[in-house]
């Protein structure tokens, strides 16, 4: 067990604001559990403000927990900060590398700063930009890369004292759809050297693609823990989304909630949402029995289903709408 | 700890060095002041009649403002680096987190010292001939009013987290401390109830001492005071920031 986190609480005191007294108590974390396995890679996915970064901030000794204890990389997280700072690698959401400085520069210093030589550290930063392609651009200032290419800095020095538990913050946020696919190579590749990561995200492919177990974060509490795959069987294997007629949807959803093939329905601002198994053989059936029952359909869709299903199931809202 | 801060320094003036431009850019003023009202103070009669005698009384004057002002602005930077993620970076790593702090002061205190020495080098050209033992205990005074003013921009920097609050503190601050130490026009021409005010600024007496320095007046008794005192606040401004530094983040 890299992490073990139980009952992870966090308040902050806000500012007192004009026409109120005294400070205002903010919960942004109301009791977290994780554990997160040797070599896994788990993701927190949950909207803006979920509560996400401020659980992996508290595990990465950059807060303390109100309340709630934290063994992280086999050490304490309140009792023993500096033995697990020792064993993690932090990249947070806005890369924390220094912009004037080259990145060659900024990894020597990490380097340095983990107790290397300036031999082993100038060998470790070679290292690592080879194997992050920067070689390049190794000795330019990094506020002139590209977003990509700082990221990828971000990460090379988060990983310089080859840490078995690497924090990536909101890892792609901000990034085009190329430098995210390699990004998401990188982190697999971390699997490979046994590197557990835990990384925070908000958008679901992102969860979906890369990581092992995840945990759903809804307002400062896990709603749903698992592998992707069981938290998409609980919903079902599909979703079909009907368009109806105007006033046709209440009878929509009576009539498909009766079917025995269909586990849920869901009512959704002007479409339904039916769940259920092996879509592509269901579907004629569920077109004949609207039909049958002359309910109009305007547009209908077969997809598999997603964590924004499990998503939604849990917290009763889409995370396209809960940002 | 030590070998961290050194990292630090070290990395900071590499870093400074890659762009020498702005901290050459940051003596220019100094430099005008030298140019342009020197021989301007000259002609008043104000502190002696030649060139040479002005320029020694204004010299150190302007010494103090390149240790006070090209210190005192270092926070905006570390401002941006809170922002940029770079320090809650460096908090979760195994650094010393003083260093990051000591680190910097000891780069601005090396990069004004440079600064001074252009500064006297051009003075001397113009003219001004300053006792070399007294030269020296005014670049040491100038190294502690510096740690005095970076230690507070840091602190600063650290407690508002704003450029916008930490500009305007920074110019309330800096009017009243540019004329209450005589380093323009000294305060002996100034009524008498500024000379009592002067009194409690302590940089007023770091510029005292900076003439009697220049004038070889080692053993006159505003010496040991400007030491005294600009130490003791550099301690204090050293210490809230590496406090402030140490909170970084929970």
């Amino acid at each position: 067990m890299i992490v073990d986190a139980r009952g992870l609480k966090k308040s902050f005191k806000t500012r007192a604001r004009r026409g109120q007294r005294g400070h205002q108590i903010v919960e942004a974390v109301k009791g977290i559990d994780l554990t997160i396995g040797e070599g896994e890679i788990f993701a927190c996915l949950g909207p803006n403000g979920a509560g996400k970064t401020t659980t992996v901030r508290m595990l990465a000794t950059l807060i303390e927990p109100t309340e709630g204890t934290a063994t992280v990389a086999g050490h304490d997280v309140r009792a023993e900060p500096a033995k697990v700072r020792r064993r993690i690698g932090y990249v947070g959401q806005a890369g924390g590398v220094d912009e004037n400085a080259t990145g060659r520069a900024g990894i020597v210093l990490a380097a340095r700063i983990a107790g290397m030589t300036r031999h082993e550290a100038d060998k470790r930063a070679a290292e690592l930009l080879a194997a992050f392609s920067l070689a390049e651009v190794a000795d330019r200032p990094v506020r002139t890369l590209s977003g990509g290419q700082k990221r990828r800095i971000a990460l090379a020095i988060g990983l310089v004292n080859e840490p078995p538990l690497l924090f990536l913050d909101e890892p792609t946020t901000g990034l085009d759809p190329q430098n995210r696919a390699n990004l998401w190579d990188e982190v697999r590749a971390l699997r490979e050297r046994g590197t557990s990561v835990l990384l925070t995200t908000h958008y679901l492919d992102e969860a979906d693609a890369l990581c092992d177990r995840l945990a759903i974060i809804d307002h400062g509490l896990v709603v749903a823990e698992g592998t992707p795959a069981e938290l998409k069987k609980q919903v079902a294997g599909d979703v079909v989304t009907l368009r109806l007629a105007d006033g046709a949807a209440g009878r929509a959803t009576d009539l498909l909630g009766a079917q025995e093939y269909v586990k849920e329905v869901r009512p959704e601002d002007g479409v339904l949402r039916a769940y259920l198994d092996d879509g592509e053989h269901r579907l004629p059936h569920l077109l004949r029995a609207l039909e049958e029952h002359g309910i109009a359909i305007r547009s209908i869709a077969l997809d598999r289903a997603t964590l924004d299903d499990v998503f939604l199931r849990h917290t009763g809202r889409s995370l396209r709408d809960a940002a | 700890m030590l070998k961290h801060t050194m990292l630090f320094l070290g990395y900071e003036l590499r870093s400074t060095l890659r762009n020498p431009i702005w901290p050459l850019f940051g003596v220019l003023q100094p430099v005008l002041y030298l140019l342009l009202f020197a021989p301007l103070l000259a002609n008043t009669g104000a502190v002696g009649a030649s060139q040479a005698e002005a320029l020694e009384a204004f010299t150190p004057g302007v010494m103090m403002m390149v240790a006070l002002f090209g210190s005192l602005f270092v926070g905006f930077g570390m401002i941006y680096e809170l922002r940029e993620g770079y320090l809650e970076r460096l908090a979760v790593s195994q650094v010393w987190r003083p260093a990051i702090v000591l680190g910097r002061t000891l780069r601005d205190v090396v990069q004004l010292i440079v600064q001074a020495l252009l500064v006297v080098g051009l003075a001397a050209l113009m003219g001004m001939r300053a006792d070399p033992i007294g030269l020296l205990l005014m670049l040491l005074l100038m190294a502690v009013v510096g740690m005095l003013a970076s230690g507070l921009s840091y602190g600063m920097a650290l407690a508002v987290r704003d450029e916008n609050g930490m500009s305007q503190i920074m110019q309330f601050f800096a009017m009243p401390l540019i004329l209450l130490t005589g380093i323009l026009l000294p305060m002996s021409l100034a009524p008498q109830w500024m000379q009592t005010v002067a009194l409690f600024n302590p940089l007023y007496h770091a510029v005292e001492a900076g003439r009697a320095l220049f004038a070889g007046d080692l053993g006159d008794g505003s010496i040991p005071l400007a030491f005294g005192l600009t130490l003791v606040l550099a301690v204090l401004a050293l210490t809230w920031s590496v406090r402030s530094m140490r909170r970084l983040a929970g």
